[in-house]
């Protein structure tokens, strides 16, 4: 589904992504952890296609396609959907209808009324501008409703579980644990509280802008907790196979 | 009020406080001859919001140059509503002339002194006591003449307890090419009387525009006042001025411009608030482009304790030759008043360009929605079909974008 090769990327002329390799197969679901400022979130920036994130070395392929020069838009419309960490406030734009705009097709819209119920997104919350004083909770659950709406095949979700109570981290995870059965993913998580909905096959830690390490979620997120990532910088020493 | 011939003719000569001086001289008072007016002139009309198709249940006033050429208030409304020309209104109540140049001096520059001795038609509406008017009421003023100043002067008086929309529609057909658009409208909004009236403007490059709108707000009474202005214009200036003199009155002026073309505009907006409670807030959006130029003025006087004010001006540019300029002003005269004002002039933002874009939307659309939304309607408090339809008229003005 994703393939990454020896990502190198800059913003400004600070290199943030340093080689980075992954590889995410079709149906997989693969976490992502790493320290504050380790190239997390410029991953994802990445593979969206921010016209600020210049990929200086290596490649992005994505359904075999290199999309690496590919503007955003046709990324998505590819079938790329990303959840992000702090979105924008858009002034005068409703959500309701973004959703409608972004919905796939006519058809799929009684599905996304359903969605929209789930994630408990009232007809108020949908006439307002787009995170206009929206609460944590309110900005997740609509983040989540916007991409899942667009029906994709690869879900990024750059923390979906920061800033958000018990009960809408309960909304979020069941409703993921749901939508994403069949579909490919990529989490990001500091505190690994979705990881109580979602069962990664796979994870991932990054470090000074690339991947030191892989292997099975539950040891290598149980690590962390209790080692923290200075564990990760000794590890990090024996590189990655 | 008796007017001063004499003065009124001094102050001919006198430009206005802000905005581009006109030279009455290059205009014609009269059309010149009989007045052909085509068919398509119902056409101009819904282009600014005035519908005279079948679906027209309204109460509408309808005047192209000085005729008023289509005045009738809708049966289920009589009784409620009282809708006149000047003449009829001056004829027919002994106590109408009191409601003329009370809130406006017809001696502040030579645009009012000229409607004050030269004026020509305009509409004598009154929302009768306890009346609620759900809805809305529309006029029309079309200018059809090239070279013609259409001269008009309009009362608008909300009595007591009434509630009413009022839509007003005012334009220039392509006939006109250069033309002076000069209108008084004295507004008045009784006790506990709530009042929404919503303007929207779309002239042309030739075209020069003066409103001159005078405002008084009594106890408890609300004024909604919207002002749309799309596309192009030779010159705009005005300042509509509203007291406050009741308690817990409320005004609320809302301006949405899109202004492109070399298009000049000074619109301001003031807010004198002389009673506990009042509440004032004049907030525009604009957004600017070609070589067009803004000035946006507002100027809240506090006078009361507990009282409000707020002044917001929103300016986003789309080109490099454009100009806007933010000019709030704020007066204080009592500690316990509140008043506060913002300014945020910017391009369209890249992030949310590109947030748009991250979800399949393509840059061109992006920015097209991005406009979009800043021209917001929702805050002009309009009934639902009113209000889309409002934001149709813009959608259709800013096409391209």
């Amino acid at each position: 589904m994703l393939k990454i090769e020896n990502l190198h990327v800059e913003v400004g002329d600070k290199l943030l992504l340093k080689g980075v390799d992954l590889e995410i197969g079709e149906g997989e679901i693969h976490a992502l952890f790493g320290p504050n400022a380790s190239g997390k979130s410029s991953l994802v920036m990445s593979i969206i296609g921010h016209p600020n994130y210049r990929v200086v070395e290596g490649k992005i392929i994505f359904k075999g396609v290199d999309v690496t020069e590919k503007p955003t838009y046709e990324r998505v419309r590819m079938g790329l959907g990303v959840v992000f960490q702090n979105p924008p406030k858009i002034q005068g734009v409703k959500l309701g209808e973004l959703i409608k705009r972004i919905s796939k097709s006519k058809e799929r819209w009684v599905e996304v009324l359903r969605l929209l119920d789930r994630l408990n997104i009232d007809s108020g919350l949908l006439e307002r501008h787009i995170n206009s004083g929206f609460s944590g909770g309110e900005v997740k659950r609509c983040e989540i409703a916007q991409v899942l709406a667009m029906d994709p095949d690869l879900v990024i979700l750059d923390e979906p579980d920061s800033g958000v109570d018990v009960e809408n981290l309960e909304l979020i995870g069941r409703e993921l644990s749901e939508s994403l059965r069949g579909k490919s993913a990529l989490i990001i998580t500091h505190h690994g509280y979705i990881l109580r909905y979602l069962k990664p096959t796979k994870a991932h830690v990054m470090f000074k802008g690339s991947i030191i390490c892989d292997g099975d979620p539950k040891v290598i997120f149980d690590r962390i907790m209790s080692d923290g990532y200075r564990w990760c910088e000794r590890c990090s020493l024996m590189r990655r196979d | 009020m008796q007017l001063d011939e004499e003065r009124l003719r001094k102050a001919l000569r006198k430009p206005a406080a802000y905005g581009a001086d006109l030279d009455l001289d290059e205009f014609r008072l009269e059309p010149g001859g009989r007045v052909e007016i085509s068919e398509d002139v119902a056409g101009a009309g819904v282009e600014v919001g005035v519908d005279f198709g079948k679906k027209d249940r309204l109460t509408t006033f309808f005047q192209v140059d000085h005729e008023v050429l289509y005045r009738a208030v809708q049966r289920q409304f009589q009784g409620a509503v009282e809708l006149l020309t000047i003449d009829e209104a001056l004829e027919k109540h002994d106590w109408a002339r009191e409601y003329f140049w009370r809130l406006k001096s017809p001696y502040e520059d030579k645009y009012t002194a000229l409607n004050a001795l030269h004026g020509k038609g305009g509409y004598f509406l009154r929302i009768l006591e306890g009346k609620k008017v759900h809805v809305p009421i529309q006029t029309c003023f079309l200018t059809y003449s090239r070279d013609l100043i259409q001269n008009v002067h309009n009362v608008i008086i909300a009595e007591p307890g009434s509630e009413a929309y009022i839509i007003t529609g005012c334009t220039a057909h392509k006939e006109a090419a250069k033309g002076l658009h000069i209108g008084v409208t004295e507004i008045y909004v009784k006790e506990s009387a709530k009042l929404n009236y919503t303007m929207i403007h779309k002239w042309g490059p030739g075209f020069h525009v003066r409103p001159r709108t005078g405002i008084l707000i009594e106890e408890n009474a609300e004024l909604t006042y919207n002002y749309v202005a799309l596309g192009s214009v030779g010159s705009f200036q005005s300042q509509p001025s509203a007291r406050i003199t009741g308690r817990g009155g409320t005004f609320s002026a809302n301006n949405i411009v899109y202004l492109d073309g070399s298009s000049d505009m000074d619109l301001g907006g003031e807010a004198w608030i002389e009673a506990e409670g009042g509440r004032a807030e004049l907030i525009t959006n604009a957004v600017v482009a070609g070589r067009a130029k803004l000035v946006n003025r507002g100027r809240v006087v506090s006078e009361a304790d507990e009282t409000r004010g707020h002044i917001s001006c929103r300016g986003l540019m789309l080109s490099d030759e454009a100009e806007v300029s933010a000019i709030p002003c704020l007066t204080s005269r009592k500690m316990k008043a509140e008043l506060t004002h913002e300014a945020a002039i910017g391009k369209i933002s890249e992030e949310q360009l590109f947030y748009l874009m991250s979800r399949g939307i393509s840059r061109e659309e992006a920015e097209s929605l991005i406009v979009r939304g800043f021209l917001d309607t929702s805050s002009m408090k309009l009934p639902d079909h009113l209000e889309k339809s409002v934001k149709k008229i813009v959608d259709l003005a800013i096409k391209g974008f």
